[in-house]
This record gives C-alpha cells, sequence and structure tokens, in this order.
C-alpha cells in the first residue's frame, strides 16, 4: 500500500508542477493595450478631446442655462427641470444627476499619467501641455464646487480619500502649475514633441504659451471682485515677464481630431444640439430656445449675429420665458426662434452650427480678447481697452458667419461703441456675453455670478424670486466615498453658498 | 460502501428475520432479485410480503428471493433506509427484479454526495448539509432548479432578479462572505463536474441535490467552494423493467404589486391641461371630453373622456404569461448497464407582450460496467432562445397618465392613427407598443455539458478514478430597433448589433481513494489532482444607422461600422488530500488540504494552501444508555475548522487596460484613455477561516428530525473591487483589505405530525438568522460605497442602506426653510439598516391522504431595508400618489419646524411648501421618501395533486401511475406596510433591497400538471 501510495502522490504533484508555470501563463491581457504599451502621441488626442467634450457639451449646457442664454418651448417644460428650479440633490445624483466633478477628475487623470509618462521619458513638451490642461480643469472644479482635492488628488489607492483643499488655494496651485507647464515647453528642444496628435495646436509652441497665459489671465480676471489685487498683480507681471502674450486675433483654441459624419464621430455639440447623425433634429434642437432677454439684448444693438444664430417666427425673433413652469401657446415650438444651421440657412453655415465635422471650441479668440478688454480696463495690463473689445466683437463675428462688413456700422452704435456706452466695464461684459452665447457659456455664468452682468431675468421656477445658483453641490458619489472630507466643507448647498472668488 | 451495505445487512438481517414468514403455500411461484438501485449491489434481507396478508419471505445473501402469488395480488419489497416498492403480480409474472431506492428520510442512513462527487454516509460528515429530494425542489413546477429550493434550505438565501421571461437568480449560501457582491454565490457540481451556472438544467432530471453549507464540505473543490456547494445529482437509470415518464406543465403569470398611482390629476403642466404633455401634472380630472395629442392627418384631435379610471389602467399592458413545460424521460438498464434518457421542451410567454422563450433539451445518463472497470458519462444539450423587448415599456407606463388608453394604443403601424409615433400624444414618451414591437432583443443559447468518468477498482481497497467535465455555452444575439423616420423626438435611428459569446471550460480530476478497515477503525484516504480552464471568446459587431427600416443587417448601414471582442482566460491547477478517520462508525475525523494555482494572480502570489478539519459523532450509537432509546432514533454532533483561501478577481485585473472611446479612433488618429479601476498588481488571496458547530437528531422514531448549527466565519483581505472617491482620479480601486464576520444560527426542524397509512402530514420549518458585521475597511476607512444606496459600514451588518434625509430637529421633525418653505436636505446621508433581511424562515407542510397530496412552502423574512428607485421617477412624473395628497396645493409640511434665531425649533404652522412640480420632484430626490422595511411573508409555492388509484389503472396495461394537480407560486404575499414598492425579494445589480424601474414587475402564477408513468 505505502508503495502505492508514494507513487500516487508523487505522480500527482509531478503533473501539478511540471505544467504549472505554462499552464498558468495565461494573464497577458490580449484584449486590450496596458499604458506601457502606448506612446504619448496616442494618448494625448483622447485626453484634449475628453477636455473639449465636457467644454463644449455638459458645462455649457449648465451655463446656458444659468446665464440666461437658453430656455425651453412649452413642450419641453418637463425638460432640464433640475437646472431651471436649482434642484442641488437632483444635480449631484449619482446616476441621473450632472457629473461635472466625476468627468472633471477622469479628465485629470488622463492628464496626470501623461505628465509622469513624459516626466520619466524627458518629454517636455507633453509634460508642458498635462500641466497647463490640468490647471485648466481643476480651476474649472473649483469655479463649480469651491473647495476640492489637489496635492492628494488623482493618486488612486495611495490617497483614497483625498483631503480638499481650499478653492483659492487650488486656484494659486494651478496658477504656479500652469506657469511650470509654460517652462517646460520652453525647455522642450525644438522639433521634439507631438503634430497631428496635438489636437488643439498641432504642435505650436507658440499658441500653447498664449493659451496658458491667457488662461492664468482668466483665473485673474474670476478673482477680480475678491479683494486679491496684490496677488493679481504679481502674477501679472509674471505673465507679462514672460513675454509670450494672449491669444489673440485669429488665434482661437480649437479642437479637430477629424471629425466624421458618421456614427460616434461627429462634433458633440452638432449632434446633441442640432442634427443627429441621421439628420433628424435632436432633442435639444427641438426644444431649447433663446431666452427673450437674449433677444432684446441682439436686437437693442440691431445685431447682425441675430440673423446667423436665429430662424425668425413670421419677421421677429421670438424667445422663450427660462423656467416657465406653464406651457403658454405662444411659447411652443413652433411659434420661437430655433437654432440656425445649414438646414434653415440655405445650405451656408449658421453661427453655431456650420457643419458636422466643425471644430470644438475650447477657447475663442473672442473670450481671449474680452479678457484682455476687461483686464486693460481695470488697469491691469497695458494697451487699449477699446482695440480689445473691437477685436473681440469683430473675432466674434467672424466665428459667427457675419461679414466682416457689418462690423463699421454695428460699433458706429452708442449701444455698442466704448467710447459711447455710458458703463464700460458692462459694456464689455455684454459684448462678451454676447459672443459667449451657447458656445463657452460656463464663463458667461461666472460673469454673471463675479459682476452680476448682464441683468440676466431669474428662473421663473426658482424656489424664491432671489435664489439664484451659485455653485453645484458635492456629488452624491463623493459623498458616499469621502464623506469625512466632504463634511468638513460644512454648508453644500446650491443657491446660498458661494465659491471663494465670489464670497 | 460494500462494507457498509452488509453491516446494514447484518443489522438488518437480525431484526427482520425473526419477523420473517414461511414462503406462501398458494399461488405462483415467482423468483426474483433485490438489488441496490444506484451501486446494483445485491441487497439480501428485503423484506417480501404480499399486501393484505401475511404471508411473506426475505432474499438471501445474492438478494435472491423467491414468493408464491396470485395474479392481482401485490407484492410489498421493503428494506430499512431504502423506499419501499410495490408490484402487482400479473398472469405472465414468472420473475421479479427490483431495485431498491434509497430512502433518504432516515437519519441515520442518509446517504450525501460529499465533496468530489463521493456519497457517504451523513453520519460521518463534520458539517452542514441538507438534501433536497426531487419532489421536494419540483414542488412548484420551476423551470429553473434554483428557484425551487427557495426557502427550502437553512442558511441558503435565493432571490429572482425581477419576472422575466428569463430571470436573473441570485443565490447565496449562509450570509455574504465578500465585499464583492458578485461573489457570494456557492458552487454548482452536477455529477462531480464543477460547472458556472445551472440556470438551463431541467430540474425534473435531478434527482437530489445535496447542499453543502460549510466550506469544509467544499474545501476540496478549491476556492469557489468557499461559499459551499450544490451537489446536484441527476437521474440514473435502473435495473429491471424500462420506465417511461411523462409530464405536462402549464401555468399562467399575471403581474401583481405595481407600485400604486394617483387618479386624481390627468396630464398637463401646472394644474393647466395640455393635450401633448405625458406628466400628470393637469387639473384634476373632470370627466369631460378633451383634446388628446397632436393634430391627425385627417385634421382632427383625438379626444379622450378626461376621468379617472375605475381600474388600474397599466395593468393593460401586462399579459397572462404562459409557460408549457412537456417532459418524457425514459430509463432502465440491466446487469451492467443503466440508462437514462430526458427531453423536455418549456415553452414561456412571459407578461410582457410579445416576451418568450423556448428551451428545449436533451439528456443522456449511461453507465456501464466493464469488471473492474465502472465507467459513467452524461450529456446534456440544452437549446434556449429568448425574444424580448428591453427595458423601456413599463419604465414608460409608470409615468403615463391615470387615464392612458393602453389598449387603443397597439395601433401604431396605421400612419392615420394616434397612436402611430408621428401622432403620439406626446413626443417626449413612446408608445409603449411601438417600443414592444420595434426594439428586440434575440438571443440564443445552446449548452452542451457533459463527463465522463472512469473509475478503476485496483484492489478492493483502492480505486482510481478519473473524471473530466466539459462546460460549454455558445450564444448569439442581436439587438435591433427598427428606424422610424420622423421630425424630431419622434424619430427613431434604426440599428442593429450581432453579437456571440462562446464559453467553455474544461475540468479534469484524478482522484485515488483508499478504504481500509483496521479493526474497530476505518480510515480512508482521497489524493486528488484538479486543472480546470476557463476559456470565453465574445464579439459584437453593430451598426446604428441603417438604411432601410426592416433590414437588419451592418452591411445596410450609414456610416461607420463598430463591433469589438475579446478573448478571457482563466486556468487552475491543484493538488487536493482528505484523510477520513472512523471508530466504529460513530467517532469519525476528516482532515482536507488543498493546495491552489490560478492564472489570475501575479506568479509570487498566485500558489496558496488552504487546510480544514472536522469531526462528527454519533452519540446515541457509542453511549449505552441512549442506545435503542424509544426516543432518541439518532442523535450525532459535529464540528469543523476551515481556513479558505478565495481569489475573486477576473482575468487581467492586475493592470489598468487603456481603450478608444468619444468616437476615437477619427481615420489616423488614435486616442487611448485608461479605465476607471485602479489596480493593483500585487493582490493576494483573501482567506475565509470558520467555525462550525451542530447537532442532528432523529427523535421518535425518526418522527421528528431537528438539525441546528451554529456558524461564525471571518473573512480577512478581501479582493474586492472598492468605490472611490472619483477624486483619486478612478471610480474604483482593486484591493485586498476589509474583514467581514458573519454570526450564523440555523435550525431546521422536520416531522410527520400524522404518519399512518392512510394520512401523512408533514411539516418542515426552516430558520436563518445571519448577523454579519463589517470589522475592517480598506486604510482606516469607516464607509465603501458598494452600489448606489448600498454601503459597507464599519461596524454595521453588511450591506446596509444609507440614503439622503432631511435636515431635522433633534425631535426628527423636518426643518423647513422659512421663507421658501421647501424642506432642507441634510448634507450627511443616515444609515437605515442592513439590506439583506438577517432573519429567513422557510415554512413547508406536506399533506398526503389517499391519493391526495398537499405541498406548501412558505417564506418569511425579516429585518432589512429597501429602497425603490422607481417611485422618484413617478415623484416627478406626478403620479405618485403622494404628490396629489394635498391636491397640488401649498400646504404645511406635516411635522415641520422652523429654526430660530437661538438655534430652538417652532413648530410650523404658517409657512406654506408649494405643493407643485418643482417641489415634489425635489421630495423625490430625497431618498428617505422612497425607502422601506422589506420584510414580507409569502406563500411561495402551492401544490395540489391526486395520484389515480392503482385499482383505476390497473384495467389497462399501458399507465402504470397517473397524478394531475394544480401548482400556483406567490400567491399571497404581506408586505411591512410602507413597502407600496414591489416585491421585496427582488434584486438589482446583484444588490438585495433595490427596487429598479428596470424590472419587470413581479407576477405571481398558478396552473396545472399532468403526470403519467409508462
Amino acid at each position: 500500500m505505502n508503495k502505492i501510495l508514494k507513487i500516487a502522490i508523487v505522480a500527482t504533484l509531478t503533473v501539478s508542477f511540471s505544467s504549472c508555470s505554462e499552464f498558468l501563463e495565461v494573464n497577458n491581457n490580449p484584449n486590450a493595450p496596458v499604458n506601457e504599451n502606448l506612446s504619448l502621441s496616442a494618448k494625448l488626442p483622447a485626453a484634449l478631446v475628453s477636455t473639449v467634450n465636457q467644454e463644449t457639451g455638459q458645462l455649457n449646457q449648465i451655463g446656458a442655462f444659468w446665464a440666461g442664454y437658453w430656455g425651453t418651448t412649452s413642450e419641453g417644460v418637463n425638460l432640464f427641470v433640475d437646472l431651471k428650479s436649482y434642484n442641488g440633490p437632483a444635480i449631484r445624483h449619482q446616476r441621473d444627476g450632472i457629473p461635472v466633478w466625476e468627468n472633471g477628475y477622469t479628465t485629470l487623470l488622463y492628464y496626470q499619467l501623461i505628465r509622469e509618462q513624459a516626466q520619466t521619458e524627458g518629454a517636455l513638451f507633453y509634460a508642458g501641455i498635462a500641466k497647463i490642461m490640468q490647471g485648466w480643469h481643476f480651476m474649472r472644479l473649483v469655479d463649480i464646487y469651491n473647495n476640492l482635492p489637489f496635492d492628494d488628488a488623482l493618486q488612486g489607492t495611495r490617497h483614497p480619500t483625498p483631503r480638499y483643499e481650499n478653492g483659492k488655494t487650488v486656484y494659486e496651485k494651478s496658477i504656479n502649475l500652469i506657469s511650470e507647464g509654460i517652462n517646460d515647453l520652453k525647455n522642450a528642444p525644438a522639433g521634439v514633441g507631438p503634430g497631428a496628435d496635438d489636437v488643439l495646436f498641432k504642435g505650436n509652441k507658440g499658441l500653447w504659451i498664449k493659451f496658458a497665459n491667457t488662461l492664468k489671465l482668466r483665473a485673474l480676471i474670476h478673482q477680480s471682485e475678491a479683494d486679491n489685487q496684490a496677488y493679481i498683480t504679481a502674477e501679472i507681471q509674471k505673465i507679462q515677464a514672460e513675454g509670450s502674450g494672449f491669444l489673440g486675433v485669429g488665434e482661437n483654441a480649437f479642437v479637430q481630431p477629424g471629425y466624421l459624419n458618421t456614427a460616434t464621430k461627429l462634433n458633440p455639440f452638432w449632434e446633441s444640439n442640432y442634427r443627429t447623425v441621421q439628420g433628424a433634429s435632436t432633442g435639444n434642437h427641438q426644444d431649447l430656445r433663446p431666452t427673450v432677454f437674449l433677444l432684446e439684448q441682439y436686437k437693442l444693438r440691431n445685431d447682425p449675429r441675430l440673423a446667423t444664430l436665429y430662424t425668425t417666427v413670421g419677421t421677429d425673433y421670438k424667445g422663450v420665458l427660462f423656467g416657465n413652469p406653464n406651457a403658454e401657446a405662444q411659447y411652443n415650438r413652433a411659434n420661437t426662434s430655433v437654432f440656425k444651421g445649414p438646414q434653415e440657412n440655405n445650405d451656408k453655415p449658421g453661427a453655431l452650427f456650420k457643419s458636422a465635422t466643425q471644430p470644438s471650441v475650447l477657447m475663442g479668440s473672442f473670450e481671449s480678447l474680452f479678457l484682455q478688454a476687461e483686464a486693460a480696463q481695470r488697469g491691469w495690463i497695458t494697451g487699449s481697452a477699446k482695440m480689445f473689445y473691437e477685436q473681440g466683437i469683430q473675432e466674434s463675428f467672424k466665428y459667427m458667419e457675419v461679414a466682416a462688413t457689418a462690423f463699421a456700422a454695428y460699433n458706429a452704435q452708442p449701444t455698442v461703441n466704448l467710447d459711447q456706452v455710458p458703463d464700460k466695464m458692462a459694456a464689455i461684459i455684454t459684448q462678451k456675453w454676447l459672443a459667449l452665447n451657447s458656445i463657452s457659456s460656463i464663463e458667461a455664468w461666472t460673469d454673471y455670478r463675479r459682476l452680476g452682468l448682464p441683468a440676466i431675468p431669474n428662473s421663473l421656477d426658482a424656489p424664491a424670486p432671489t435664489a439664484r445658483p451659485l455653485r453645484l453641490m458635492y456629488p452624491e458619489s463623493e459623498r458616499q466615498t469621502n464623506n469625512n472630507e466632504t463634511s468638513k466643507q460644512g454648508s453644500d448647498d446650491i443657491i446660498k453658498d458661494k465659491v471663494w472668488w465670489n464670497q | 460502501m460494500t462494507k457498509l451495505l452488509s453491516t446494514i445487512f447484518l443489522l438488518t438481517f437480525l431484526t427482520v428475520s425473526a419477523y420473517s414468514q414461511q414462503p406462501g403455500d398458494a399461488g405462483r411461484p415467482i423468483r426474483g432479485k433485490v438489488i441496490e438501485q444506484t451501486t446494483g449491489a445485491p441487497l439480501p434481507g428485503t423484506n417480501i410480503t404480499i399486501k393484505g396478508t401475511s404471508q411473506g419471505t426475505t432474499s438471501d445473501q445474492k438478494g435472491e428471493f423467491s414468493i408464491r402469488a396470485n395474479p392481482g395480488q401485490v407484492l410489498v419489497f421493503s428494506f430499512i433506509s431504502y423506499e419501499a416498492q410495490e408490484v402487482t403480480v400479473t398472469a405472465n409474472t414468472r420473475t421479479l427484479d427490483i431495485a431498491l431506492k434509497e430512502d433518504q428520510k432516515q437519519l441515520s442512513e442518509v446517504v450525501v454526495t460529499g465533496a468530489l462527487g463521493i456519497k457517504r454516509a451523513a453520519r460521518e460528515f463534520g458539517g452542514g448539509a441538507q438534501v433536497v429530494s426531487n419532489e421536494s425542489l419540483n414542488q412548484g413546477k420551476t423551470v429553473n432548479p434554483l428557484v425551487g429550493l427557495t426557502s427550502k434550505v437553512a442558511g441558503l438565501r435565493i432571490n429572482m432578479y425581477d419576472s422575466k421571461v428569463d430571470p436573473q437568480i441570485q443565490i447565496t449560501m449562509r450570509g455574504s462572505r465578500s465585499l464583492n457582491r458578485a461573489k457570494n454565490a456557492p458552487i454548482y457540481v452536477v455529477d462531480g463536474i464543477p460547472v458556472p451556472e445551472i440556470t438551463r438544467l431541467n430540474p425534473n432530471d435531478i434527482e437530489s441535490i445535496t447542499v453543502l453549507k460549510g466550506a469544509n464540505a467544499a474545501a476540496l473543490y478549491g476556492s469557489e467552494g468557499v461559499n459551499g456547494a450544490l451537489m446536484i445529482t441527476t437521474k440514473s437509470g435502473s435495473r429491471g423493467r424500462g420506465t417511461v415518464k411523462f409530464s405536462n406543465t402549464t401555468t399562467f403569470s399575471r403581474v401583481f404589486l405595481l407600485p400604486p398611482a394617483q387618479t386624481k390629476f390627468g396630464q398637463g403642466v401646472n394644474g393647466v391641461y395640455d393635450p401633448t404633455q405625458a406628466e400628470s401634472w393637469g387639473p384634476a380630472f373632470d370627466g369631460t371630453m378633451k383634446d388628446f395629442g397632436p393634430v391627425l392627418p385627417s385634421g382632427s384631435r383625438h379626444q379622450i373622456l378626461y376621468a379617472a379610471p375605475s381600474r388600474d389602467n397599466r395593468l393593460d399592458l401586462f399579459q397572462t404569461g404562459v409557460n408549457l413545460q412537456n417532459d418524457v424521460s425514459f430509463s432502465g438498464g440491466d446487469e451492467k448497464n443503466t440508462y437514462f434518457f430526458s427531453v423536455q421542451d418549456v415553452a414561456i410567454k412571459g407578461i410582457i407582450p410579445e416576451d418568450q422563450s423556448h428551451r428545449t433539451g436533451a439528456r443522456f445518463n449511461g453507465t456501464r460496467k466493464f469488471g473492474k472497470l465502472n465507467t459513467s458519462y452524461n450529456v446534456n444539450y440544452v437549446y434556449f432562445k429568448k425574444n424580448t423587448t428591453p427595458d423601456g415599456p413599463w419604465i414608460t407606463a409608470y409615468s403615463l397618465p391615470a387615464n392612458f388608453d393602453f389598449n387603443s394604443m397597439k395601433d401604431w403601424q396605421n400612419p392615420a392613427s394616434y397612436a402611430n409615433p408621428n401622432y403620439f400624444f406626446t413626443d417626449l414618451q413612446k408608445n409603449p407598443y411601438h417600443q414592444i414591437d420595434n426594439t428586440r432583443d434575440v438571443s440564443e443559447q445552446q449548452t452542451i455539458n457533459g463527463k465522463v468518468e472512469l473509475d478503476y477498482q485496483v484492489t478492493p481497497w483502492f480505486n482510481a478514478m478519473y473524471r473530466i467535465g466539459m462546460f460549454s455555452t455558445s450564444t448569439q444575439t442581436r439587438s435591433t430597433t427598427g428606424k422610424f423616420e420622423a421630425a424630431g423626438r419622434r424619430n427613431v435611428n434604426g440599428s442593429v448589433s450581432d453579437g456571440s459569446n462562446n464559453f467553455q471550460r474544461l475540468n479534469g480530476d484524478l482522484i485515488l481513494n483508499f478504504n481500509k478497515q483496521f479493526g474497530k477503525f476505518s480510515t480512508r484516504l482521497i489524493l486528488g489532482q484538479n486543472f480546470r480552464s476557463d476559456y470565453t471568446k465574445t464579439a459584437t459587431v453593430s451598426a446604428s444607422n441603417l438604411l432601410l427600416p426592416d433590414l437588419f443587417n451592418p452591411g445596410t448601414r450609414i456610416g461607420e461600422l463598430t463591433g469589438s471582442s475579446s478573448i478571457t482566460q482563466y486556468r487552475s491547477l491543484a493538488g487536493y488530500g482528505e484523510f477520513t478517520g472512523g471508530y466504529n462508525n460513530y467517532l469519525f475525523l476528516t482532515l482536507t488540504g488543498r493546495n491552489e494555482w490560478v492564472s489570475v494572480l501575479s506568479k509570487e502570489n498566485r500558489s496558496y494552501f488552504y487546510p480544514g478539519v472536522s469531526a462528527s459523532f454519533v452519540f446515541n450509537e457509542a453511549i449505552d444508555a441512549l442506545k435503542n432509546s424509544r426516543f432518541l432514533s439518532f442523535g450525532k454532533v459535529f464540528a469543523s475548522w476551515n481556513k479558505t483561501g478565495n481569489v475573486t478577481l477576473e482575468p487581467y485585473s492586475l493592470n489598468n487596460p487603456y481603450s478608444q472611446i468619444n468616437g476615437f479612433p477619427f481615420g489616423n488618429l488614435v486616442g487611448f484613455t485608461p479605465g476607471t479601476k485602479y489596480p493593483n498588481p500585487n493582490i493576494q488571496p483573501e482567506f475565509v477561516t470558520s467555525y462550525e458547530a451542530g447537532v442532528q437528531l432523529g427523535l421518535l422514531n425518526n418522527r421528528l428530525n431537528v438539525e441546528g448549527s451554529y456558524v461564525f466565519s471571518d473573512s480577512k483581505g478581501q479582493i474586492f473591487n472598492a468605490t472611490t472617491s472619483r477624486a483619486t482620479g478612478y471610480s474604483s480601486a482593486v484591493v485586498n483589505a476589509g474583514r467581514l464576520t458573519n454570526n450564523i444560527v440555523e435550525l431546521s426542524v422536520n416531522g410527520d405530525v400524522i404518519r399512518n397509512s392512510a394520512l401523512k402530514w408533514n411539516v418542515g420549518f426552516n430558520f436563518t438568522h445571519i448577523n454579519n458585521e463589517v470589522k475592517e475597511l480598506y486604510e482606516g476607512l469607516q464607509s465603501f460605497n458598494i452600489f448606489r444606496q448600498s454601503y459597507a459600514n464599519l461596524g454595521q451588518q453588511y450591506p446596509s442602506l444609507q440614503v439622503s434625509d432631511y435636515r431635522r430637529d433633534p425631535q426628527g421633525r423636518v426643518i423647513i426653510n422659512p421663507t421658501t418653505g421647501e424642506p432642507l436636505i441634510a448634507a450627511d446621508p443616515v444609515h437605515l439598516g442592513t439590506m439583506v433581511p438577517p432573519y429567513q424562515m422557510g415554512v413547508s407542510t406536506a399533506l398526503q391522504f389517499k391519493g391526495f397530496s398537499v405541498g406548501a412552502q412558505f417564506d418569511w423574512r425579516m429585518g432589512g431595508w429597501l429602497y425603490s428607485e422607481i417611485v422618484p421617477r413617478m415623484y416627478t412624473a406626478g403620479t405618485d400618489p403622494r404628490t396629489a395628497e394635498f391636491d397640488r396645493q401649498p400646504f404645511i409640511f406635516p411635522n415641520s419646524v422652523i429654526q430660530n434665531a437661538d438655534g430652538s425649533f417652532t413648530p410650523n404652522t404658517t409657512v406654506l411648501s408649494k405643493g407643485d412640480k418643482a417641489f415634489w420632484t425635489k421630495q423625490g430626490e430625497v431618498q428617505i421618501n422612497t425607502a422601506a422595511k422589506s420584510d414580507y411573508f409569502k406563500l411561495r409555492e402551492l401544490s395540489i395533486s391526486y395520484s389515480l388509484p392503482a385499482t383505476l389503472l390497473s384495467k389497462q396495461k399501458v399507465v402504470r401511475e397517473a397524478s394531475l394537480g394544480f401548482v400556483g407560486t406567490n400567491l399571497f404575499i404581506i408586505r411591512h406596510k410602507d413597502n407600496q414598492y414591489g416585491d421585496p425579494e427582488y434584486l438589482y445589480n446583484s444588490t438585495d433591497g433595490y427596487l429598479s424601474f428596470r424590472q419587470v414587475p413581479p407576477y405571481r402564477t398558478y396552473g396545472f400538471n399532468v403526470n403519467l408513468t409508462f
């Protein structure tokens, strides 16, 4: 018996061990590449597209409602109710809410991994881009949520419950990060860096640095009312010392990965707000309408952009009332102006909808020019506020398919001409508002929170007549996973608690 | 086995020979042989009597007998611990070969199917085990064997996901050992072969299911056995005359327990009627005729009666489901061969119109003896097809106005009809019938499952067995959406997605089995080696923009083709051993050990070992005072300790895979993004340590059986996918963390209240209390989100229901905003309780009277909580009754307070809350409003059947047995009064106590069945 037993055991074990290692070598993923398989150029385009998708999609939508651009038709009275009624808990809802936080940090991770790989490989150009874009996202999240993780963020389980930092601190750290990014770009050897994979500037280092400076300027403008002048002055000096300046005429931050008129590859702004891949009018196109107030502002200035932006009803442009809880016939689809695109414009491009493959706007030259106009008006930078202001309008005309020749007459009006308007700052902000319409709406909302300009009427569905949305509540996902930190931030209310630069 | 049998024989012989009668002196001589059905061994000492007389005999050493009997007389063959058999003597009866089947009711002789499919006496078993017979399993005539097990076994919790034609089932044994909620299911072992699922197994093919509850019993199966094992033995043929069985079951199913809807207000906006709005925020129903929907092509507008319906119109969307099962089986055998062959056909029509499934399966089980070599083989083939509509129609129904006339909406293809998608009353909801007809998911699956087993008796005390099993499924799916060209939201893109999923598992075991008796000591040693290889390949190809409305092929598309494929492999190797030592057949000690190597871990971590020890003691046979006790027929105590390793990781989880999303690649431009799961290359196996102690008693001549056990398990270093703050950059992380303990008490009582020849009434009760606790979490965290409102909270039961709540004063009253009247929302969520009912009870009763038998299974679960995500949407749509409670007028929020400047609270008597859509939508977001206790008591199964008396059947020779009966499931349910939301048993995404609008609402079934044996 012992002999047989021994043989059996030996046989059993031999079978196990000899084939063990080979038999078990099946854990290399045959389906997807991992970090080490991929070059930086295979990652950067996806990160940039992710950024611009969030800007032109989710954020643009929130901004467009809360900055007075959009309302809904009577048919669409039950659409976007959470945004119309400032329903904070619904917006932060994990499934049915608007995951600004989640998408923001996910995109930040993309840049974090690019940054780490670039630093390992010594690819300074990529490292610089990643840092600048991280600065963009962190500040964007502060604009929406205020305090949030910066130092502890993006490190997986090294910090499973990342510590929140003051919104102001995050702003400062982000600006420093952008400065580091600019340095990396400057130190990157010529001819080495991204090319076609840089879907923003095609590897143009100069434009990247100007873009980074503009981003810093935007961050400083945001804090214009935050009683932080010494810091602002110091930072402006750093930008000027750097010397590259800001995005100017013709210098747009447009993302073009090579959109195609085929499923999943259309320009997402087009696909969500104008036409589906089948060419059918989308739900948003059916039910989103300009507000009465917005149309009034254009009409007040005899604005030629109206004709490329919207269709007319009869001979007039008709808007809707934001948050109107009643379904009145005068605000029906058929009785109100709708976004104009090629199909409503004799196959010519509209102001916002030009083609299914149009580039996505991350930041238009017009935004940069209006930022410079404001900075000049405030005396932060040298140069003529009027010049930046007029260039801003001209660049907006250009983007919105208005003939350049229309500018002179437009600018001659006392409601437009900066020399004639009673309140220059209000004029700059209002013109910026008219230019950012449905493009970078989230910035327009920021301007409204910061300056109360223009005098946008409140939602008719607001919980109280004076209640305005000031930020988003921390998302449910964060309450579920990091509640200790989230609780430390205190009151978390959409209509009561302001972000740091608004206090 | 032989040894055991001869022991039994000796005992029995001594007992029965005293009573055995002389052979009858009248009638014709009949000779024959009695054998044991499973093994074919002769059964010496079988008692053979002529029914109604005192005449009889016993079989001899070879199992042979001879007796004299007249045609028409009935011979009764009985043997202790075997089921008695009756044979009617006919004019032609010369010889009779009888195979007796083990009766599993006798506790002292119960044979269980232990690990590796080796049958052993329950007495030597050191852990909890319960056998569910074919009859009990099929009482409710369920299609899925797991459904038939529900509430019948202490410690086993089985939940249906919903009422689809092919519902998913979750099964959990003795609570959750893993925070990975998909990894708490026991292993399924069919005839010795571990298989990934048994959903497609024909329950009628199952001879019995032995539920091995502890990790000890399953330790030899490796990691998957950590949650216990369901040892399924399929039927085999028996020697003797061939048997043909036919049965038909037809049941009908009806929807019930829909969440209630208000019937005061109809469609509209802010109190004003609107013909094109779907939400019920219009004026009160007034009985007038009103415009409905847009202007039709005829220029007119459809008119509807604006009145509250007297009945729930939503029920019209659901149809009566029909479930047709037909079964035929053939079995038989001779000295060397046995066979069992069955065919089953199940056709199900669901409660959602056009939902249907069809399953046709065949099984062939056979054995053959070649001298010392025993071979057995089986093959099971199942073809399954289902055709369903994805969630949509019933979700729509929850938010349509109360007077919506479903029946008039079927005519959507008529271009002039108001049911046509172009003219459906609103473009913000779809016509449910258009959804049903136009969006289809078709899936065809073929399952082939088989094994070959060679068992060679090398010496009388040593046999070697090799068993190889194959399980393979091939699933072909097609999802289609018909193109419907229309303006705006009414437009529907045509799309098609074809998928295939192939899964293959090969599993092989070499088992060396040594048995030796040394005087009073018995020993058994099992040594084994196992390999497992799982291979999955999936591929999909799809087009989201089809050119034609009725041609579903990606080739007929506009734009680009999309698709993907993946291959997944998992392999493991193991060596294992088990040693059992017995003394005098009443004291047993078993040691087990297994070393496992798995492919999914890194080289350094992939090998792990785990041991176990268990003991059992049949004390009534060891203690002289208890021997031959009239009160105690059987008494056993048992205990075990195990430490079981477990790797719940999916293949390729050590790295973060990158993929292309957001439209990439754009031509030559690629763009890869990482997954959102933080990988951990250093994951190690998790270990579960468990202790178990129990007692098993057979009282009053085994009339009352009691089994009780206490189990403690401690899971450490768990591998799970922890939800993390998104600020980490990831949505979750794979971690080796967390500790969960379970304290479990199980009790089963089963007794014959009445037991005589005419009437038998059996009542069974099983009780389980599971008290689990989260002891540690990752990195000192207090709380982990598991899924939405489900959490693992330190120091609490798992999983915990945690929901958002109002801000409340110390008395629990809701604080409202003194200017807007809006209730304030608390920043922190509140914890309500566990989502898994900690108390589970099953009550069964079986009554047999003459040819009638009545069986019922009650299910009672207490102490859990649930959350409904259905109702918040009904708040938004204005269909929930609460939105009509205050007539949509400003009102004083019940039990509300206002906070004073000094921090104190004053009851609110003046500030009105708005009571409009915006207000109620916000209340829907406060999750505590739609949470409730999940307690319930239900009649899960009821079966009434009548067997035709033998006298009636004796007039013909074709049908040997016939019975017909009524079956019903879910015939009644009592729920906690706060739960108006659905069936608390249903679950969603592996989460207990989560009611989702995606679930097909609950149903009850009733029907009849016919069984014939030829």
